[in-house]
């Protein structure tokens, strides 16, 4: 989904179109650019964020211009993928919102006609069939243009030689004109304008707008004029933004069943990966950092139980030092944002010694994507908190079908077996959700631990990196100092910190190691700590020992860290917030860490 | 002019398929059903929505976010419980200070109907159809064309006029609403015969475009079936050689049709789904992602939701499947008149087939009678009859 903007007035469009962009920055991008008419057409854009686009960008003066953030969907985010756009004379600038399906034709078309490419872009055709069509007369090029497009659009063009306005059109995306006096805008999103007008005018499908300073002026593609009130909008940014939630990552934490259905979409039906990979390997590295390095930590135990290959779990920071890895390695490189600067170090080194890689990230076409030989896309959407919630349980879900996979390759999985797993898979979304359904309850447990000095997670087997990853949710957000310990290494010294006051998340799933965990959690009640156990639904013995039980549903165990997850997720959510932490933007920290 | 949309319910008379969502996100023609609601106000201009919610209401502020999506504003506003219709409008008091329109989130109305309320005379109207079955609505008698009394659910058969649900008020309604609440009734229709008899003029639009609602699970089988006819057409994912598709069809992305199949519209199909080869799907059937289908097997006239795994070899016909469910080989849904009892009362169902709940798992060789309704998560083994009702997470062994 991308940000469209659109300004014609007598104020600067820069600094305008500025402002509106960074208000469509919570909709998330990975590119964003701006074309203004000065004396010609003069258009920067890059990947990153819209500050350090401000921060580089030439001087550009005009009074009228296009802005642009881009979610790659289609073609990588880069440069030269982002919008807007120029024809071959570098005379008409374009925005686009949607998909173009018959870009390919188009495309070839233009390409036998002599026009010039320079991106992969569906978006890029259109620019050149209005260059094609332009007998000096912009809004006629852009209709006779779109007659030959099939897709969803909303797009905005401005032409050098048409100095005082703006052509927008739109097909299935939204867009929106925003009304003002003496100056004009065009948007994707209301939120964008809201700071310049509250009167608005709908464009509907197969209409195109042309905007000056003066006015609006609405007809169809056939040219049939339509007349078009305008509505006055009375809502605050505050309320559009976060769609009801309180904060971004409550939002992100609830869209999880989403995010793990588009997740597995088509991802069954097609579990070789496209005949992708072949059983030649006899060792798996799984790289990754932070978040993504807890997701490889479970995904040792997935592929190990599935596949019987050896796998190592490396940070990507401490990768360099470790052993090389040889050409019967397979190399599973984990990053949200496609971006880690480790993470692709490693992945080149990786890719330099012959081994086959494989990156599991949420980003269309991020760098690592160019770095590795199969890219598997875990589809969560844009993630605006900081804390990963989930992309987290989307890379797991990623690693699980991956494990499968491997399984599958190696002929270590029955065919009854891999029925029986992705019939779990299917259920994962509504596992999730009746985790969530029981938030209120798990609200009132982590009340319990808005005052402590320290928190332990424990746990054990495929769960122990689960722990790991409730400590990391917790102390990232709620800044009280947490640890995730295998729970059978609690008597080798942690349990020598345990007081009154340092509550413990004990996560026991009645897997072969839910006795010894029982044994684990008397061994810290007796000590005084209140014990928080995590458990299936219908477990009897936890009430027994713990203070407070949260339960999930009856997964089958091997996949329970990812309801648990959730669980964690909400009590450091919960947490933090009784503490009015800054949950979205804790301190010291980034989405995205481009450094090693 | 504003609008509040009543999303708040769970919808009990429509369980099992509100076990993890709200009524209102129920799929129709793989669109929650409230998404017909709130582009029938957009068509309408109407961009300011408040939406009241409180059953799993996180279902629906996923789906919709901020409306950018639908070309609305969205304000979601909770009624932390679900004391009756009346109460729930009462929570949009402070977003309210002109002329508004109040409708629930589960009804298909043709765009039309709403302008025609928001051009009507007179302060307070109400949108009337007629029903076949006007005991379970507000029944509403008419003299000329304002309304003279509203009865809900009326036991006898009075008349066959019925309130939608669908209103425009002014701002007053809300101290008519807490004059009833005092009498401890929260319900619209108690506040609209209060108004009445008030001396308030309401007045009753008679509808004649489209307008179908859900109360009980088979609804979902027409309103379906009636929107199926208006969805978008268009075939993506990858569609084998020797597949036929006739008619309206639409099939997702990354969705798998292999060779064989047959294929005749009105038909959604959803992402990433399995089909085939050799499956026959038989008009107004819609489907949603991840559904994987076994070789031989028909299905008609039929909700398949999402994740729902077909064996081989089975028939399927008047059924509505929800999220998940697992069926095994030679599954037959028998078609025919049934006695489904929902709540407490007995309902006379027509061509009715199957009604099972979410991540139901069924073996092999299992047939399912006349209006079997089946819980969610239950657990049937091969070679057994399903008839009657069965609670959630019921074993059949």
């Amino acid at each position: 989904m991308c940000g469209i903007v659109g300004y014609i007035g007598d104020k600067d469009a820069v600094s305008i179109l500025l402002r509106a962009l960074k208000r469509l920055e919570y909709r998330g991008y990975d590119s964003a650019g701006l074309a203004i008419i000065g004396d010609g057409v003069s258009c920067y854009k890059d990947k990153g964020m819209i500050d350090n686009l401000q921060k580089t960008m030439p001087m550009m003066k005009g009074k009228i211009g296009l802005g642009h953030t881009r979610w790659a969907t289609h073609g990588k985010p880069s440069k030269e993928n982002a919008h807007p756009f120029l024809d071959c004379e570098g005379k008409i600038a374009l925005i686009h919102n949607g998909i173009i399906e018959n870009h390919m034709e188009l495309r070839s078309q233009l390409l036998k006609e002599g026009h010039k490419f320079l991106s992969e872009t569906d978006t890029e055709v259109l620019v050149h069939l209005i260059e094609k069509h332009y007998n000096g007369n912009l809004e006629k090029a852009v209709k006779e243009s779109l007659k030959l497009v099939c897709g969803s659009y909303a797009i905005a063009v401005i032409h050098a030689d048409e100095k005082d306005k703006i052509i927008a059109a739109r097909c299935e995306s939204p867009l929106v004109v925003g009304v003002g006096s003496g100056e004009n805008f065009i948007a994707s999103d209301v939120a964008a304008i809201l700071d310049h007008t509250n009167n608005v005018a709908y464009v509907m499908d197969n209409e195109v707008v042309t905007l000056t300073k003066q006015g609006f002026e609405i007809s169809t593609l056939k040219d049939e004029p339509v007349s078009r009130p305008i509505e006055t909008v009375n809502w605050t940014l505050e309320d559009a933004e976060k769609g009801g939630y309180k904060h971004y990552m409550l939002k992100e934490i609830f869209e999880q069943p989403m995010a793990i259905h588009n997740s597995l979409l088509g991802r069954i039906p097609d579990l070789t990966l496209n005949g992708f990979l072949d059983g030649q390997f006899n060792s798996i590295k799984i790289i990754a950092c932070g978040t993504s390095y807890h997701a490889g930590l479970i995904g040792k135990y997935i592929f190990e139980n599935f596949s019987k290959v050896p796998v190592v779990v490396e940070m990507g920071s401490e990768y360099r030092y470790s052993e090389p890895v040889h050409e019967k390695t397979l190399v599973v490189l984990i990053t949200q944002s496609g971006e880690t600067a480790d993470t692709l170090a490693a992945a080149r080194e990786a890719k330099r010694r012959g081994s086959m890689t494989i990156a599991i990230t949420n980003v269309v076409g991020s760098s690592i994507t160019r770095e590795v030989d199969y890219t598997f896309y875990t589809r969560a959407g844009p993630e605006i908190g900081v804390a990963a919630t989930k992309t987290f349980t989307t890379q797991l879900v990623a690693l699980y079908i991956l494990g499968i996979t491997l399984g599958l390759i190696k002929g270590t999985l029955e065919y009854d077996k891999i029925r029986e797993l992705t019939s779990t898979l299917r259920k994962l979304p509504r596992y999730v959700q009746s985790v969530l359904d029981n938030a209120e309850h798990i609200e009132t447990c982590a009340m319990t631990m808005v005052n402590a000095s320290d928190v332990f997670y424990i746990g054990r087997n495929i769960n122990y990196p689960t722990a790991l990853e409730g400590a990391l949710k917790f102390k990232e957000i709620s800044y009280i100092h947490a640890e995730g310990y295998p729970a059978g290494e609690l008597k080798h010294g942690p349990l020598a910190l345990l007081t009154p006051n340092t509550p413990v998340v004990a996560i026991a799933p009645q897997d072969h190691t839910y006795e010894k965990m029982l044994g684990n959690i008397s061994e810290v009640s007796a000590r005084g700590s209140p014990v928080i156990a995590i458990g299936l639904r219908e477990d009897t013995d936890l009430p027994k020992l713990a203070d407070n039980v949260i339960y999930i549903p009856e997964v089958p165990p091997f996949f329970s860290p990812i309801p648990i997850t959730v669980v964690v997720q909400l009590l450091a959510y919960y947490v933090a917030r009784e503490r009015k932490c800054s949950i979205d933007k804790p301190r010291h920290l980034a989405k995205s860490v481009t450094v090693e | 002019m504003k609008a509040v949309i009543l999303a708040a319910g769970e919808g009990t008379r429509l369980r099992p398929f509100t076990v993890s969502k709200p009524k209102v996100m129920i799929p129709i023609a793989n669109r929650p059903i409230m998404e017909y609601a709130v582009e029938a106000l957009a068509q309408n201009g109407i961009r300011d929505i408040i939406f009241i919610v409180g059953y799993k209401k996180e279902r629906i502020m996923s789906h919709f976010e901020d409306g950018n999506k639908f070309d609305v504003n969205i304000k979601y506003l909770t009624q932390p419980k679900p004391l009756g219709t009346a109460h729930a409008l009462q929570f949009a008091e402070k977003e309210i200070d002109s002329d508004f329109l109040a409708l629930p989130g589960d009804n298909l109305i043709d765009p039309k109907e709403i302008s025609k309320l928001m051009e009507s005379e007179g302060d307070n109207s109400l949108l009337i159809a007629e029903s076949q079955i006007p005991s379970k609505y507000g029944v509403v008698f008419l003299e000329k064309e304002t309304v003279t009394r509203i009865v809900e659910k009326p036991e006898e058969n009075i008349s066959n006029l019925i309130s939608t649900g669908i209103y425009r008020f002014t701002p007053e309604v809300f101290d008519a609403i807490k004059t009833i609440g005092e009498q401890g009734n929260n319900d619209l229709t108690a506040v609209v015969q209060h108004m009445i008899e008030k001396g308030k003029k309401i007045s009753g639009i008679y509808g004649i475009g489209k307008w179908v609602d859900a109360v009980f699970p088979w609804d979902i089988l027409h309103i379906n079936a009636s929107a199926m006819l208006e969805a978008k057409m268009g075939t993506a994912g990858n569609i084998e050689k020797g597949v036929t598709i006739k008619g309206q069809v639409f099939i997702g992305d990354e969705s798998v049709v292999r060779s064989g199949s047959y294929i005749e519209g009105p038909v959604v199909i959803g992402k990433g789904c399995s089909i085939g080869p050799n499956v026959c799907i038989l008009p107004s059937t819609s489907m949603g992602d991840n559904v994987s289908i076994q070789p031989f097997t028909m299905v008609r006239h039929s909700v398949i939701m999402n994740d729902v795994q077909l064996g081989s070899s089975s028939t399927i016909s008047n059924s509505v499947i929800g999220d998940g469910v697992r069926i095994g080989s030679h599954f037959a849904t028998n078609n025919g008149e049934a006695l489904i009892k929902i709540e407490s009362g007995y309902h006379s169902v027509n061509d009715i087939g199957a009604l099972i709940g979410e991540d139901t798992e069924i073996g092999d060789q299992v047939v399912a009678c006349p209006g079997a309704l089946i819980g969610a998560k239950c657990v049937i083994s091969s070679s057994n009859k399903l008839e009657g009702t069965l609670p959630n997470r019921s074993m059949v062994r």
